[in-house]
């Protein structure tokens, strides 16, 4: 395949699909609503309402700067690792399925769907995180993204049901008009607002998306920017009147988002690597939107909105821009950047533009997210306005470091020529915030749209330029002021806030994250080790338990009249003989001499078995038995032969001499031989609806076209267990093939 | 190796365990028997060549190192006809003609979709056997020469 085919297939796939939902969002939406699984109430609701289509815009739109980069940036991304240019297509597939799936998750009307297009997400970006594979940290940080947002979705999909026990539907539209405020909602909405804020990283789940920074820079500019993260923040806007049922629930969205910007906002303060930074900051920011969710009215709908909507652009920027400053000096810190204006000046203009959007400065549009950051909390009363105002200090301090960090000062590194593919989507990007810094009304329009799902009624989201004193504009300017002062105290807030960080280390939840991880291990460890140590505790792992559970039945089960005699004739004595003698070959086998010994008297068990069969008059039974018994016992022996004649003797003798199995095996066999004797006595005394399935199977032969209904059965009507069987046949065969052979069939 | 007397009676007696095998897969549907019964004494019949003949004579006179791929042949055929009814809308595993309808005969036997599954169950069971058996004969030679 030639090397820009797959970089063009999923660019195109993407700028097709912004335009196509572009369209049809300007068009007035479209819906697909087809049954999936109707006896299980599933249905295949997809739905472009304003919040699908300013999460699917995103998804797509975002898609074409970070896949023009990732064009430039993933061959010598490649030959850094010395990888094969082989490895491109399926980053472009991985990226291409992330997509797809987000746009999926952005348009699913239904929970179970929607749940479905989550754990595809999850799965993507765990294959995107650890696309450097011979890398054990990359590794490490997908699992753990993937662990702790797949296990919270785990959370999603028990809400999802606990809805469908009470209202008996997974459609979103329709649980939205029965649903009616209960611990039940309640409970659910609980879980699913978890499952939300584990994708969002937000406190205490924000651990992962640090460490997934290690990932391409392609990647985290869009699982991180404007698609993994983003969809926890989705999940909140499209399950909005379910928590708007509870006002606790608004108030624990209030409390984790606040908690998440401040831990947020330090920690983006105290970190030098440039995708660290940004991490944090990100975790930050959608922590904004949880609080103005947490704030909710129609301010704090309509503000998260447009929060997210203004985040996703500048973000995706600013992470191309570390991207670029790392191709073009080969370094990654601030620390051992600067002064880089003069070397890249497209770039240092365009995440200008966006750090100050970041920062919500005037004349880019993430001013009017603060403005209505800013009125939500107003609204709600001075206490969440001075959170807000800490927050955005803060939010102007980190990135103000971020940018004069790398741009201004002394060069501290030469900078390389950087491809221009690489730089056009940072100035584009820019430039989009520029523009829309004066003309906001696309960017109010798509947010205005987007709340309105989350409301159930239109909101205006207003976005302009107040030139008064009004309480928005004062505290934009107390930010401003304070932000600056922050800024130029900066020698001690760093080391003030990377004393917090490291404190947030120490005790944070990562450390719960791996001790609970390591527990894990070490349980499974010591199952496995109980389980396979020898071939006595593998079979004691299965009959233990069962017999646990047979003895607990015996318990329960009423004995009266359970346990029937039944008459002997003289007719049955050839059966009672055959019986006899299988239990005494039984009992030989227990004391073998040698291996061969010990295969050839199980085979005589099964013999003797077969002619019982035979006896009964189950003829067909009897044939397999006796073919299988054959088999079995040569296919045993010529194995045999294939281990050395000493290992069998000294197995044989350390099994003799074994201490402590003088007593305790035969023990153990009395008491499973009585209790199987006495559960087979059981079930035998029952004699009423006992012939019933057999006679059944019996009547519908001849309809099979069979007089032999053992072969119906196997052929007809239990096929599907047959054909079980045989496919545990044919993987037999290359099992052992593959251990005896290296896997030749031949 | 084995006497003079041996090797010709297992010679002489491949062609009839065939013909029994075959017998037992064809009149399943009527008499005792099943694919699953026709593929082990197949099996057998080959297994004794094995031993008698040694395995490179058997493998050099008989071609029955086709029959471990066509194991997985048979394993597709057998998926084949569970899948088939399901592009007709019916259940899996759904035979043709259905019952109670009038079917072809040829002798005894009801030529439908169940006969093609026990044939491939036959086939499978055969394959996988031989297979087995050859590898676990390869496996000793290696053995052996080292």
């Amino acid at each position: 395949m030639r090397t820009w085919a797959p970089p063009a297939t999923v660019l195109a796939m993407a700028g097709a699909g912004f335009v196509a939902l572009l369209w049809l969002w300007l068009t007035g939406g479209g819906e697909v609503d087809v049954p999936w699984a109707p006896t299980l109430d599933l249905r295949l609701h997809l739905r472009l309402d304003g919040l699908a289509a300013m999460y699917a815009l995103m998804a797509t739109g975002v898609a074409v700067p970070v896949f023009v980069f990732a064009w430039r940036y993933l061959p010598h991304h490649l030959a850094q690792q010395g990888r094969s240019v082989r490895e491109q297509p399926r980053f472009y597939a991985l990226l291409g399925m992330f997509m797809v799936s987000m746009v999926g998750l952005a348009l699913a009307q239904d929970l179970i769907l929607l749940f479905l297009f989550w754990d595809l997400t999850a799965v993507a970006s765990y294959l995107l995180i650890a696309y450097d594979r011979q890398d054990g940290g990359a590794r490490r940080a997908a699992l753990m993204a993937l662990l702790v947002t797949a296990i919270t979705a785990v959370a999603l999909l028990i809400g999802t049901l606990l809805l469908y026990d009470r209202y008996a539907t997974f459609s979103l539209p329709e649980l939205f008009r029965v649903a009616e405020s209960s611990t039940t909602v309640t409970v659910a909405g609980a879980l699913i607002a978890l499952a939300a804020l584990a994708k969002s990283a937000q406190v205490p789940f924000h651990f992962w998306l640090g460490r997934a920074m290690v990932a391409p820079t392609p990647v985290s500019a869009y699982l991180h920017s404007a698609a993994m993260v983003a969809a926890g923040v989705l999940l909140i806007g499209r399950v909005y009147p379910l928590l708007e049922l509870s006002p606790v629930l608004l108030d624990a969205l209030v409390v984790a988002g606040f908690a998440s910007m401040l831990v947020g906002g330090v920690l983006a303060l105290s970190r030098d690597d440039l995708k660290q930074v940004l991490a944090y900051s990100t975790f930050s920011q959608y922590g904004y939107v949880v609080f103005l969710y947490g704030l909710g009215g129609e301010s704090g709908v309509g503000a998260a909105a447009f929060y997210v909507v203004t985040h996703a652009v500048a973000k995706c920027a600013l992470f191309l821009t570390a991207g670029a400053v790392t191709r073009a000096t080969g370094a990654q810190r601030l620390s051992e950047l600067g002064g880089l204006a003069r070397a890249m000046p497209v770039v240092a203009a365009g995440s200008l533009a966006c750090a100050a959007t970041v920062a919500s400065l005037p004349l880019t549009v993430g001013f009017f997210a603060d403005e209505l950051l800013f009125k939500a909390a107003l609204e709600r009363g001075w206490v969440f306005a001075a959170m807000a105002l800490l927050i955005a200090v803060l939010t102007l301090a980190y990135m103000a470091r971020f940018w004069t960090g790398l741009f201004l000062g002394a060069p501290r590194t030469e900078a390389g020529p950087v491809p221009g593919a690489m730089v056009a989507p940072v100035g584009v990007l820019g430039a989009i915030c520029l523009v829309a810094g004066l003309v906001p009304a696309p960017f109010a329009a798509i947010a205005q749209d987007a709340a309105t799902p989350s409301l159930l009624a239109a909101v205006p989201v207003e976005a302009r330029y107040y030139l008064d004193l009004r309480a928005e504009n004062l505290l934009a300017l107390a930010t401003f002021a304070l932000g600056a002062l922050v800024h130029a105290g900066h020698r001690a807030v760093p080391a003030a806030a990377e004393a917090v960080a490291r404190l947030g280390e120490r005790l944070g939840p990562e450390r719960a994250y791996t001790a609970g991880l390591a527990a894990l291990n070490g349980l499974s460890d010591r199952v496995h080790d109980l389980e396979v140590r020898d071939f006595r505790g593998r079979v004691t792992a299965i009959f233990l338990p069962s017999g646990v559970l047979f003895a607990l039945a015996f318990v329960l089960t009423p004995t009266v009249g359970a346990y029937a005699v039944g008459s002997f004739s003289l007719g049955d004595l050839p059966l009672v003989l055959m019986l006899g003698f299988a239990a005494c070959v039984a009992v030989a086998a227990t004391r073998p001499r040698g291996h061969l010994t010990m295969v050839l008297t199980l085979g005589t068990v099964g013999f003797a078995l077969a002619v019982v069969y035979a006896l009964l008059g189950a003829p067909n039974v009897a044939l397999v038995a006796v073919l299988v018994e054959t088999i079995v016992a040569l296919l045993f022996i010529g194995v045999l032969s294939l281990i050395p004649r000493e290992v069998l003797r000294s197995q044989m003798r350390a099994t003799r001499e074994r201490r402590g199995t003088r007593f305790r095996d035969p023990a153990v066999g009395l008491v499973a031989g009585a209790t199987v004797f006495v559960l087979v006595w059981g079930g035998l005394s029952r004699t009423g609806g006992e012939g019933d399935a057999a006679r059944r199977l019996t009547e519908l032969a001849p309809e099979a076209h069979a007089d032999n209904v053992v072969t119906a059965i196997l052929a007809d009507l239990r096929a599907l267990d047959t054909l079980g069987e045989i496919t545990v046949v044919a993987v037999a065969l290359l099992g052992v093939t593959k251990l005896l052979r290296r896997g030749r069939l031949w | 190796m084995s006497s003079v007397v041996t090797r010709v009676v297992a010679r002489m007696l491949l062609a009839p365990i065939l013909v029994v095998a075959i017998a037992i897969l064809v009149k399943g549907f009527a008499d005792v028997g099943d694919g699953f019964s026709a593929g082990v004494v197949a099996a057998l019949g080959i297994l004794l060549q094995y031993v008698t003949l040694g395995r490179e004579e058997v493998e050099r006179t008989l071609p029955v190192r086709l029959l471990p791929h066509a194991a997985f042949v048979a394993l597709l055929g057998a998926l084949a006809v569970a899948l088939v009814p399901l592009s007709r809308g019916d259940p899996i595993l759904t035979h043709s003609p259905p019952a109670g309808a009038e079917v072809t005969t040829v002798g005894k036997l009801e030529l439908m979709t169940a006969v093609a599954f026990d044939a491939a169950v036959f086939v499978l069971v055969l394959g996988a056997v031989v297979g087995i058996v050859h590898a676990v004969a390869r496996a000793y030679e290696e053995m052996e020469a080292t």
